[in-house]
C-alpha cells in the first residue's frame, strides 16, 4: 500500500531528480532537511545512519533514497523511491540529449556546461553542512573526519580502504567501551 | 523519439541484441564499486563490444555529465538510447541500477537487524565520518576547477548559504541560480574572447 509517507517521499524525489546536476551529493542537503525536519519520515540520527550506509555502498550516491524508501515502506518504498529518483532525469536525458549533442559547440551550451559547476559546488558543501550539523559529532568523530579529509586530499587512497579501517577501528573502540 | 540517432551520424545497430545490452550493463552495474565508471563503461562499450567509436563515446559522455542525474547512470541510459532507442535506454537503466540496488537492500536488511547493537552504532558513526570527509573532498576538488573569477566563487557561496544555512527549498534555488550562473559564464567567456 502506498501511504501518505511514501507518497510524500516520491513527490520529494521527482523534482530532485530533475535538478540533481552532478549526481547524489548535490541533493543530500534537501533530502536531509525534507525527510527529517519537514516530512518527519526519519529522525536525525536515522538519517545519519542511512547516509553512512549509502556512502559505503556501491553504485550512485543517489541510492540513499532506496534506503529512505525501505525505512518508510519496506521493499515497495525502496523500489518506488529508486524509480522516482532515476526515471524523471532519464526521461529528460532521452528528450534533450540529442538536442544538446547537436548544439554542444554553441556559446550558450559551453556556458551552460561551465555554469553548472559553481551551483554543484555550492550544493555539495550545503549537503556536507546539513549532514554534519544533524550528526552532532563528538570530538573523536570530528577528529576522524578531519583525519579522513587529510588522507583523501593528500594521498591517492580511495574512500574504501578508509571506510574499512575506520569501521574496524570504531568496532574495536566500541568493544573497549571508548566510542 | 522513435529515431533518436538518425541525424547525428550514429546509426542504430541492429546487431546489438537486448540480451547483450542487458548483460553489458548488468556487468557495469555490478562493477560500480568506487568510481571511474566512465573508464569502465568505455572499456565495455567501446573496447570490448565495439558498439561505439571513441569519438561517439566522448560526445555521449559530455551529454551524460551536463544533464541532471547520476553521471554513470546517465551515461548508460544515453548509450542504451543510441544503440536501441527507448527500449535500450530502459534496459540500460535497469541493468545499471539493479546490482547496486540489490546490495543496498541487503545492507538495509542488515542495518535493521543490527541497529540496536551499540557496536553497530559505533561502526556507522565511523562510516558517517568517512562519508562526510569524502563528500567534502569531492566538493573541494570540484571547487578547485572553478575559474579563478569572483563570479563563479560568489555563485557557489550564495548557493551554499541559501540551501545549506538558510534551508531554502533546493529545487527553487537551483532553478533560480542556474540561469544566473550560465548567463554570468556566458558573459565572462565573451569578455575573455574579446581580449
Amino acid at each position: 500500500m502506498i501511504d501518505d509517507k511514501l507518497l510524500n517521499l516520491i513527490l520529494l524525489c521527482i523534482p530532485l531528480s530533475l535538478v540533481s546536476f552532478g549526481g547524489g551529493q548535490t541533493i543530500v542537503a534537501s533530502l536531509q532537511h525534507e525527510t527529517v525536519d519537514v516530512l518527519h519520515l526519519l529522525s536525525g540520527p536515522q538519517f545519519t545512519d542511512l547516509y553512512a550506509i549509502s556512502r559505503a555502498a556501491p553504485g550512485p550516491g543517489t541510492l540513499i533514497v532506496a534506503l529512505i524508501g525501505w525505512e518508510v515502506n519496506g521493499l515497495l518504498g525502496a523500489v518506488l523511491a529508486t524509480l522516482a529518483i532515476f526515471i524523471p532525469s532519464s526521461i529528460l536525458l532521452c528528450i534533450l540529449g540529442s538536442y544538446w549533442q547537436r548544439h554542444r559547440r554553441s556559446a550558450w551550451a559551453i556556458a551552460a556546461e561551465k555554469g553548472l559547476a559553481p551551483v554543484a559546488v555550492g550544493l555539495i558543501f550545503a549537503g556536507v553542512f546539513a549532514v554534519a550539523q544533524s550528526a552532532r559529532f563528538t570530538p573523536l568523530e570530528m577528529a576522524t573526519s578531519l583525519g579522513a579529509i587529510a588522507v583523501l586530499m593528500t594521498t591517492k587512497t580511495g574512500p574504501y580502504p578508509l571506510l574499512g579501517f575506520v569501521g574496524v577501528s570504531y568496532f574495536l573502540l566500541s568493544l573497549a567501551g571508548m566510542a | 523519439m522513435d529515431k533518436p540517432v538518425g541525424d547525428i551520424g550514429m546509426e542504430r545497430d541492429e546487431n546489438v541484441t537486448s540480451l547483450a545490452l542487458l548483460a553489458s550493463f548488468l556487468r557495469l552495474g555490478a562493477s560500480s564499486f568506487g568510481g571511474g565508471m566512465a573508464g569502465w563503461t568505455h572499456r565495455e562499450i567501446v573496447e570490448r563490444r565495439g558498439w561505439l567509436t571513441d569519438d561517439e563515446f566522448l560526445k555521449t559522455l559530455t551529454v551524460a555529465q551536463v544533464m541532471p542525474g547520476a553521471n554513470p547512470v546517465n551515461l548508460a541510459v544515453y548509450i542504451g538510447l543510441k544503440l536501441r532507442g527507448v527500449a535500450g535506454a530502459c534496459i540500460a537503466l535497469f541493468g545499471m541500477v539493479l546490482p547496486a540496488f540489490a546490495v543496498i537492500l541487503a545492507m538495509s536488511f542488515i542495518y535493521q537487524q543490527l541497529r540496536s547493537h551499540p557496536e553497530a552504532q559505533a561502526v556507522l558513526r565511523g562510516l558517517a565520518c568517512v562519508g562526510i570527509a569524502s563528500s567534502l573532498t569531492m566538493g573541494i576538488k570540484t571547487a578547485r576547477r572553478l575559474k579563478a573569477n569572483a563570479l563563479p566563487i560568489l555563485m557557489a557561496l550564495a548557493v551554499f548559504l541559501m540551501v545549506g544555512v538558510l534551508r531554502w527549498p533546493l529545487v527553487a534555488v537551483v532553478a533560480g541560480s542556474i540561469p544566473v550562473s550560465v548567463a554570468a559564464t556566458f558573459w565572462i567567456e565573451r569578455e575573455k574572447s574579446r581580449d
